[in-house]
């Protein structure tokens, strides 16, 4: 893609306000993983899309200034880490692999199922992180696998 | 109670591991050494294969099987882990060889490039294998399964020419409709009887088995999952992408393949075969299968003139030989026949590993592995010319070798039920000796030829860290060619595993209770 | 009869899918048929799940919501699950396609066989 230039100014403004709405939107799915449809996996998909979407209206240049790939290497191995954490807390605290740290809280609420928002957190990170890196790598922006 | 952690540790150490490597190498860039991230690898495979010493010293030493609810949710409706003597010399294979890949990668990969990314798909295929190898969940092994087989694709494609990218591509496609088989046959399983765990699975297949013999959607599904694992496993008519796969991977990820993949999936298979279906009704399939797979592999080895193509497709002969000793175990020759089957999965994971080692040597050094233009390296590397006697010694099975021993099981095992299976077993023996001297003869011995001679003389020597892991190999196949008792020790309670259905249920369930 | 339907359906993907893959002589849509080929296990998968006149299982208003029964949420998790596999193997095999493309300027499998034997 050679649009280093970016797509018109309609589609730029329209853009600039569209992505944080996006990104909490994908928070919002990544939260409330455990109660309402999605989670982790689409929630990180809806972020990532939203980052491919002001890659495609801003160009290439501008969005390697907004998130760059060691960024997004760093981001996925956050991602990685806070479940493996996670995990072991749960062996150091209570004896068994991935138990519940916070405990189970009330049932339909934010506060309920114990670790799974976390979980859904990291793996939403991680998500986001890995699609962003496949987008660069495939229009060849950073090269690489 | 420690060890039992150990078990989910060995599956998360590696993969974890595996995700914090592209940080190390920016560690090691801003430190000004990409060896930091090298070593990060080779102490990540260390302490797994330190991990399975520990599993090992309770599965075989004292007989247990080690059960883990992951999260605390007792099976049969949480996922748990368990490791019995079968899955447990599944994951040690997996975790050494990935450690001897990781070895030989310090000193053969030097001057890759994206080696981030190499020794990150590496130890997240280690940890894929392992996790396949415990789990008791079949949906989880097909997730730690596909882990296994989407790193295998990136690291076929590794070298990034044409033919790399080839294999890569028809690998991929070819993977992916063994994915899908293998859900399909997850989806009908849990249709029929609503559960995802091994062993409630098999108890309730069990049941209607009984009451009602063996209904067409357990047949349907047990079709689709020996395609979808034996896809992996390079089982005829599936093979296909195997040759090109293998050639065209780095030497170290196709030694990874030949003795770490292939054995998983190997185990996949049974696993899900004896373990829900009940074994003796599968044997014939097995054995009709591994004799064409032994039979044509064999014929496709020798006509190749790439070495790697010539191992690979050797490999597929020896895959043969596994299913037709697991085969006549179930079909009457009983434990002998499993232990030979088995043991021969053991020794192959060992010697193939060693022929592809060798192949990348002679990589490194002359920079192509077809057969016409080699000759003569003997002189240039003895203890490669060694190493690769020894382990042609071995895959052809002669006495003192560790495929000796294994052979030897199987020809006593199908003598047990047809004296026929032996003699084309000895047929292809024969056969295997045959092209093996002709590689041999071909590569190393001679004259060098003209484009040897002027490899050589640009190359630099070989990195010790190279020898080193084909020198173990090559003492291990010494080793249980003389003492065989070793390996069956470790190979008896795995037979005897994956025979006893009902001791892998009891331990599974009554953990929960 | 509406829990009939989906099974054929699936059936049709599924086949649909194995046609693209094998037949058509263009490597991205051999991709695409994989796709299809993946989406109709997964919609035989959640099929599994389904009981006739259930209600779908997210839980919004406390615990007695579920007195009718609610259609099996496990093979959607497993859908799930599967869906981000497959989507991993999209995209690595789209990637390869990219540098099948550069290599050799064409996306006929046909003419891009260097491996013989």
């Amino acid at each position: 893609m050679n649009e280093d230039e970016g797509m018109s100014l309609i589609v730029k403004t329209l853009t600039r306000s569209l992505f944080p709405i996006m990104v909490l939107f994908g928070a919002y799915v990544i939260l409330h993983g455990h109660i309402t449809p999605g989670g982790g996996f689409p929630g990180g998909v809806i972020i990532a899309t939203g980052v491919v979407m002001m890659l495609l209206a801003y160009g290439a240049k501008k969005a390697k200034q907004i998130v760059n790939v060691n960024q997004t290497t760093i981001l996925e191995s956050f991602g990685a880490l806070t479940i493996a954490v996670l995990g072991l807390l749960g062996i150091v605290l209570i004896g068994q692999f991935l138990e519940g740290v916070p405990g189970v809280g009330y049932i339909g609420t934010l506060f309920s199922g114990s670790n799974l928002a976390i979980l859904n957190i990291g793996v939403g990170i991680k998500v986001a992180a890995g699609l962003i890196t496949i987008t660069y790598a495939m229009l060849e922006l950073e090269g690489g696998h | 109670m420690i060890v039992d952690d150990l078990t989910i540790l060995a599956i998360v150490v590696p993969l974890i591991g595996g995700f914090l490597t592209p940080l190390m190498g920016m560690l090691g860039r801003k430190v000004g050494s990409p060896k930091v991230r090298d070593y990060f690898a080779l102490l990540v495979s260390i302490v797994t294969v330190v991990f399975m010493f520990y599993i090992g010293k309770a599965v075989i030493g004292q007989g247990q099987m080690l059960t883990y609810s992951l999260a605390g949710r007792l099976a049969p409706w949480g996922i748990n882990l368990a490791v019995d003597g079968f899955a447990f010399l599944a994951g040690l294979v997996g975790s050494s060889v990935t450690l001897v890949a990781v070895v030989y990668s310090l000193g053969f990969m030097e001057q890759g490039h994206g080696l981030d990314k190499y020794y990150l798909l590496l130890l997240i295929l280690s940890a894929g294998m392992i996790g396949v190898s415990f789990t008791g969940d079949i949906f989880n092994l097909y997730v730690f399964f596909e882990i296994m087989s989407l790193t295998s694709y990136g690291l076929v494609a590794y070298y990034r020419d044409g033919k790399a990218l080839e294999g890569a591509f028809k690998y991929l496609v070819i993977g992916a409709l063994g994915t899908v088989a293998i859900l399909l046959g997850i989806g009908v399983l849990y249709g029929m009887v609503g559960t995802l765990n091994i062993a409630d699975l098999s108890v309730r297949l069990g049941a209607i088995q009984a009451a009602s013999g063996f209904t067409s959607p357990m047949m349907f599904a047990l079709g689709l999952f020996i395609a979808g694992f034996g896809i992996k496993i390079g089982m005829i008519p599936l093979h296909v992408w195997l040759p090109d796969a293998y050639q065209a991977a780095p030497s170290s990820i196709t030694a990874a393949f030949a003795g770490g993949t292939a054995v998983v999936g190997v185990y996949a298979l049974l696993r899900s075969t004896f373990m829900l279906f009940g074994a003796v009704d599968m044997s014939t399939i097995f054995v009709f299968l591994g004799f064409v797979s032994m039979i044509v592999g064999a014929f496709m080895a020798l006509v190749q003139t790439d070495l790697k193509r010539l191992l690979a497709y050797s490999g597929v002969s020896q895959m043969g030989y596994i299913l037709v000793g697991v085969g006549v175990g179930g079909l009457g020759a009983g434990l002998i026949g499993v232990e030979g089957g088995l043991f021969h999965m053991l020794n192959n994971a060992i010697y193939k590993s060693l022929l592809f080692l060798c192949a990348g040597v002679i990589v490194y050094k002359v920079g192509t592995t077809d057969m016409d233009k080699l000759g003569g390296l003997s002189s240039e590397m003895p203890v490669t010319t060694l190493t690769f006697l020894i382990g042609a010694l071995a895959i052809a099975g002669i006495p003192f070798f560790n495929g000796f021993a294994s052979k030897l099981q199987i020809y006593f095992a199908t003598l047990q039920v047809n004296p026929l299976f032996t003699i084309i077993s000895v047929v292809i023996s024969a056969l295997t000796l045959a092209y093996f001297l002709k590689a041999l003869g071909e590569v190393f011995l001679g004259q060098p030829t003209e484009e040897v001679k002027e490899s050589i003389a640009e190359s630099k020597s070989i990195p010790k860290k190279m020898l080193i892991p084909m020198v173990f190999l090559a003492f291990l196949c010494v080793l249980l060619g003389v003492l065989p008792q070793l390996g069956l020790e470790i190979v008896e309670p795995a037979s005897e595993a994956l025979l006893s259905r009902v001791e892998y249920v009891e331990e599974v369930l009554h953990a929960a209770i | 009869m509406i829990a009939s339907l989906h099974y054929p359906i699936a059936i049709l993907m599924f086949v649909v899918g194995i046609y693209c893959l094998l037949f058509r002589r263009n490597l991205i849509k051999m991709v695409m048929g994989l796709g299809i080929l993946t989406n109709g296990v997964h919609l035989f998968l959640v099929s599994v799940g389904y009981r006739i006149g259930g209600a779908a299982p997210i839980l919004t208003g406390g615990l007695n919501q579920f007195a009718g029964a609610p259609v099996d949420p496990l093979p959607q998790v497993l859908v799930l699950t599967s869906i981000v596999i497959d989507i991993s193997i999209v995209a690595l095999a789209l990637s390869l396609i990219i540098y099948i493309y550069r290599e050799h300027g064409t996306l006929n499998p046909d003419k891009i066989r260097e491996l013989r034997g």
